[in-house]
């Protein structure tokens, strides 16, 4: 593993928070979408969104789009400007905090879903 | 008025010795399918170099160690490697800066993504076929003024990073969008390109702009700041990446 620094792992996350959302969102459509072959299908489809694994899938997702939205800003303010690559690190800090922070506050809500279940 | 009072200090070079695990990454065309670790312990002091390092393991320990170094004092550009994970000059790098104590190991590893020769080093052809397809020489077609060509303080302000550049390919070999996609022209040729872009006295600013735009050129830059913490020279790399990425954008304007 090469040792970069900041830059490098606001590049890999970003990057992997990206595929998240591709993922996420192909799901998305494919499982409401499914409701063409019938109720059956959908709610059968569904059933299996009580998993564990989705369950915290949520979480994950909110943290994964506010990141990928704030550092894609933290991108365009850098491309944009020379102070934006000079504070590329501190503005990095910031995408992480409000990713965690937003984090939280998703798991938060879902609380009673996240140890529940439906 | 009270006199300075000298004391005697202990002269900030003296270091202790200490014994080094040096670990290096090693590979011989003719003998090895792949590349495998072998590790010399060497005796150094934590003011010594990789370099003075690799210098002994090769003089004293084992000759057949294979790598490129010539001016031994950073500015040849030469002994690029990968050491302890990152990139740098062994020449300029001290035994402080990457080890505590005795008994540390150092990791030493050829730059990547470059085809591996021998040992540490390198194929360095793809990287200097880049360098060249930047056009790195001044062109300027108007007639000769009689003396010189003139440029303000201001205008070679412009240029000074990008001209302090030697070439050593620490910045591309760390560069991951330089690891997955070798046409990638990489941080050292766009350095360059800045280099005669931005100067005020230069003719062919906008052919070079179109190389930069095209699919190999400054666009694949994803602004991973790998190359600007590897830089020897200190060159604020992605900044000038960014500078040239916006000359592209409102010469297109
Ligand atoms: S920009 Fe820096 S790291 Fe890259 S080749 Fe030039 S001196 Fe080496
Ligand atoms: S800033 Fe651009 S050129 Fe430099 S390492 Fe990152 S992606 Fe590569
Ligand atoms: S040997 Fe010349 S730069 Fe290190």
């Amino acid at each position: 593993m090469y040792r970069g620094r900041e830059g490098q792992w606001a590049f890999l996350l970003h990057r992997l928070s990206g595929l998240a959302i591709l993922a996420y969102l192909l799901l998305h459509v494919f499982s409401i979408g499914s409701f063409i072959f019938g109720e059956r299908f959908y709610m059968a489809i569904h059933h299996t969104y009580d998993l564990w694994f989705f369950r915290l899938g949520l979480v994950v997702i909110t943290a994964g789009v506010v990141y990928h939205a704030f550092n894609g800003l933290r991108i365009i303010v850098m491309d944009f400007t020379g102070a934006g690559v000079a504070y590329q690190r501190q503005m990095w800090y910031g995408v992480m905090a409000l990713s965690v922070l937003s984090a939280l506050y998703a798991a938060y809500r879902l609380y009673p879903r996240l140890i529940g279940g439906y | 008025m009270t006199q300075a009072q000298i004391t005697p200090s202990t002269p900030a070079t003296v270091a202790a010795m200490m014994t080094l695990k040096v670990k290096v990454l090693r590979f011989d065309p003719e003998k090895d399918k792949k590349a495998h670790w072998v590790t010399y312990e060497v005796e150094a002091s934590a003011a010594d170099r990789v370099l003075d390092v690799i210098n002994h393991v090769k003089w004293y320990m084992d000759p057949s160690l294979t790598f490129r170094r010539s001016c031994a004092h950073g500015i040849c550009g030469s002994d690029a490697m990968l050491i302890n994970g990152r990139n740098r000059l062994a020449c300029k790098t001290l035994l402080r800066d990457v080890v505590k104590k005795s008994g540390d190991t150092i990791t030493v590893e050829p730059i990547r993504g470059l085809k591996v020769e021998k040992d540490l080093l390198v194929d360095m052809e793809p990287f200097f076929d880049s360098y060249k397809a930047i056009m790195p020489y001044f062109i300027n077609e108007s007639p000769e003024p009689a003396a010189e060509r003139i440029q303000s303080p201001e205008l070679a302000e412009r240029m000074a990073h990008s001209s302090n550049c030697i070439l050593c390919a620490c910045c591309t070999t760390s560069c991951p969008i330089f690891w997955v996609n070798g046409s990638y022209l990489g941080p050292a040729s766009i350095v360059q390109a800045h280099r005669f872009i931005f100067d005020s006295r230069d003719e062919a600013t906008q052919q070079r702009l179109n190389i930069m735009n095209q699919n190999t050129g400054v666009w694949r830059c994803r602004t991973a700041y790998n190359c600007t913490e590897a830089c020897p020279r200190d060159i604020p790399i992605t900044q000038l990446i960014e500078e040239v990425k916006r000359a592209v954008m409102y010469q297109q304007a």
